[in-house]
C-alpha cells in the first residue's frame, strides 16, 4: 500500500538526462514550466508533448511507472477540469442546466488546464526520477549559494532538504512495519465511524513519532561525532561540473522554446 | 496446521526494484511442535512468516490455516491473525500505551473479550514472560530494552494464539536476556501445548529446543528435518552462510583430525558423552 507512493523515488539509470548536471536540470525544469504557461494553442502542446516523449524515452523509465505518479493527483486534475468545463459562463453556450453551463470557452479552458497539470506533473516527476536526492540537493545548494551573501542559510536549507528526502523511504518503511505489527495484534483500521478510525490511528502514530525523534537524535549525535558544524569551509567529494552534455541539453531547450514561440505567433 | 502450497511472493511488482523474496514454496507446519526457521539475512524467512498470518498477500499460491484458505472471500483475516500470533522483529518499537497493563491488553481487547477475561489474560501473559506485578502500572517507556521486548511479546501471548511466531526475538539482547526469553518461550510451548515457529539466523538459539528445523536459502526451502538430520549436513549450512553451534564446530574439527566421533553432534551433553566413550575405548 505504502509502496505506491513514488514521491522522492529515484529510478537509477545512465541516460543523457540522468547524466545532466543537476543545476542544469533544475533550471531546465523551470524553463519547461515557463514553456507550459507560455503556450496559447494546441500545436504548442504537441511540440511540448513530443519533447516530453523524447525525454521519457531517453530515460528508459517505463511509461507505466511514469503514469503511476499521476494516480495520487488524478482527483485534482479531474476536479479542475470539471470546474473549468461547467462553471465558465463566457463564450458560445452549448448546454445549460441550473448553474452548470458548457461553453466553447469552458471546453477550451478545461482542456488547457488538464494538459497543463499533466505536463507539470510529468516534467517534475521526470526530474526527481532521474536525479538522486543527493544530486538534487547539491544542485539546489549551489543554485542558492549566491543568496548566501544576503543572509539566506543556503547550506542549512539544502542539508535539511537532503535529510528530509533521505528519511522519506525510511519513515515509510517504518510506518509499514508498525501498521503490520498492530494489524497482527488485531487492529482494525477499516470499520467504524470517523472517530473510531482516528482512534485506531493512535497505535500507529505514537510509535512512529517516537521512532522519528529517536532517529533524529541518533543522526544529530552521529553528525556531531563526525565534526559536522555547518557549511562553512566544507569541501565536496564530488564537485559538480557542467559539460558538453549540458550544452546539448540547453540547445534542446532553446529549440523547444523556438518551436513553441513559432506556434504562438504563426498559428492562431 | 498451517499449509503453504506453491507460494511465491514478489516485492514491488513491476517497479524498478522488483524482487522475488519467496520462490514457489511448499511447507506444512503441524500442530504442537517447536519449529526453528533459519536462514541467512534476505533468505525470505521474514516474508514467509508474514504470509502465514496474512500480513502479506502471496503473488501466487495458496495458504491455509486450520483448513480455511487465506485471502478467500469468506475468510475473516482478523480471526486468522488471532489464531496465528506474530511477534515482529524488534517488537518493542510498536509499544504505544500509557501503562504496561494497557499495552498487553491491546491485542485481547481487539478480540472483543470481557474486561475480566482481559485482566486475567494480561496477568497470565505478564507472568509467563517474567514481568512482575509492580511493573504493570508503570509506563512501558520507562522500562529497559529487554523488559520492553518482553512486554511486547506478552502482548501477543495474551491473545492466546494457537500458533506463536517469533521473528528473531533475541536480536540485540545480551546473553542473559536471550537465554531468559528462549527458556520462557520453550516453557510456554510445553505448558500451553501450542505451535511455536522461532525465526533466527543463529543455530545456537534453536539447536537445543526445536523439534524440527526448516532452513531457507535464497527464497527457497533448502532443508527440512529434525535437528539430528540437519546438523549432519553442517558443511551445507556453512556454505549457505549460516553458523553452526560451537560444539558442532569442535566435534567437526576432531573428526577432521581423525577421531572417530559421531557426525552431527549439536548438544554439549551429547559431545561430552561421545568423547567420554571414545576415551574409555582407548
Amino acid at each position: 500500500m505504502v509502496s505506491d507512493i513514488i514521491l522522492g523515488q529515484y529510478f537509477p539509470g545512465a541516460s543523457f538526462i540522468h547524466r545532466l548536471d543537476p543545476r542544469s536540470k533544475i533550471l531546465m525544469i523551470i524553463a519547461y514550466i515557463a514553456a507550459i504557461f507560455i503556450i496559447n494553442n494546441l500545436f504548442g502542446y504537441i511540440v511540448l508533448g513530443a519533447f516530453l516523449l523524447i525525454s521519457i524515452m531517453n530515460t528508459k523509465i517505463p511509461a507505466k511507472f511514469m503514469l503511476r505518479g499521476l494516480k495520487p493527483v488524478m482527483f485534482f486534475i479531474v476536479l479542475t477540469g470539471a470546474f473549468n468545463l461547467f462553471l465558465t459562463t463566457t463564450g458560445k453556450v452549448y448546454w445549460h442546466w441550473s448553474f452548470l453551463t458548457v461553453t466553447d470557452e469552458g471546453i477550451n479552458n478545461a482542456v488547457f488546464m488538464i494538459l497543463r497539470l499533466f505536463f507539470l506533473i510529468m516534467g517534475t516527476s521526470l526530474l526527481t526520477l532521474t536525479t538522486s536526492p543527493i544530486m538534487l540537493t547539491d544542485g539546489i545548494e549551489r543554485l542558492l549559494s549566491p543568496f548566501g551573501k544576503i543572509g539566506i542559510p543556503h547550506h542549512e536549507i539544502a542539508m535539511m532538504m537532503s535529510i528530509a528526502l533521505r528519511f522519506i523511504p525510511t519513515l515509510l518503511e517504518e510506518t509499514d512495519k508498525i501498521i503490520k505489527a498492530q494489524t497482527a495484534r488485531g487492529a482494525d483500521f477499516e470499520s467504524g465511524n470517523i472517530l473510531r478510525r482516528v482512534k485506531a490511528m493512535v497505535p500507529i502514530l505514537i510509535p512512529l513519532f517516537i521512532s522519528a525523534f529517536r532517529r533524529a537524535d541518533e543522526l544529530a549525535t552521529a553528525m556531531e561525532c563526525r565534526c559536522y558544524k555547518g557549511g562553512k569551509g566544507r569541501t565536496r567529494l564530488k564537485v559538480l561540473k557542467m559539460g558538453a552534455i549540458d550544452l546539448f541539453g540547453w540547445i534542446f531547450i532553446v529549440v523547444l522554446f523556438a518551436g513553441i514561440i513559432a506556434c504562438n505567433i504563426f498559428i492562431v | 496446521m498451517i499449509k503453504l502450497e506453491n507460494v511465491t511472493y514478489t516485492y514491488m511488482e513491476g517497479g524498478p526494484f522488483e524482487k522475488t523474496a519467496v520462490h514457489n514454496i511448499d511447507l506444512t507446519i503441524p500442530d504442537g511442535q517447536f519449529i526453528g526457521l533459519m536462514g541467512h539475512t534476505g533468505s525470505g524467512k521474514s516474508t514467509v512468516i508474514q504470509l502465514m498470518n496474512g500480513l502479506l498477500k502471496p503473488t501466487d499460491g495458496k495458504i491455509t490455516v486450520d483448513g480455511s484458505e487465506l485471502w478467500a472471500k469468506d475468510t475473516k483475516m482478523r480471526d486468522i491473525r488471532f489464531k496465528v500470533g506474530l511477534v515482529m522483529q524488534y517488537p518493542e518499537y510498536q509499544i504505544f500505551e500509557e501503562t504496561v497493563e494497557k499495552e498487553i491488553a491491546y491485542g485481547p481487547s481487539n478480540i472483543g473479550l470481557s474486561e475480566e477475561e482481559i485482566k486475567d489474560r494480561v496477568a497470565k501473559a505478564a507472568e509467563l514472560v517474567g514481568i512482575s506485578k509492580e511493573l504493570l502500572s508503570k509506563s512501558p517507556f520507562e522500562l529497559s530494552g529487554g523488559q520492553k521486548r518482553r512486554v511486547a511479546i506478552a502482548g501477543i501471548i495474551a491473545m492466546e494464539p494457537k500458533t506463536l511466531i517469533l521473528d528473531e526475538p533475541t536480536a540485540g539482547l545480551d546473553p542473559k536476556g536471550r537465554d531468559e526469553i528462549l527458556y520462557k518461550i520453550k516453557d510456554l510451548q510445553k505448558r500451553m501445548n501450542i505451535t511455536v515457529i522461532f525465526v533466527s539466523h543463529s543455530m545456537e538459539d534453536i539447536a537445543s529446543m526445536a523439534d524440527r528445523i526448516i532452513v531457507m536459502n535464497k527464497g527457497r526451502v533448502a532443508m527440512e528435518g529434525t535437528p539430528d538430520e540437519i546438523f549432519v549436513r553442517s558443511d551445507e549450512l556453512i556454505n549457505m552462510g549460516l553458523d553452526i553451534p560451537e560444539v558442532s564446530k569442535i566435534c567437526n574439527e576432531l573428526i577432521e583430525k581423525g577421531y572417530p566421533l559421531k557426525k552431527g553432534i549439536y548438544k554439549v551433553s551429547e559431545a561430552v558423552e561421545e568423547i567420554r566413550k571414545l576415551k574409555e575405548k582407548r
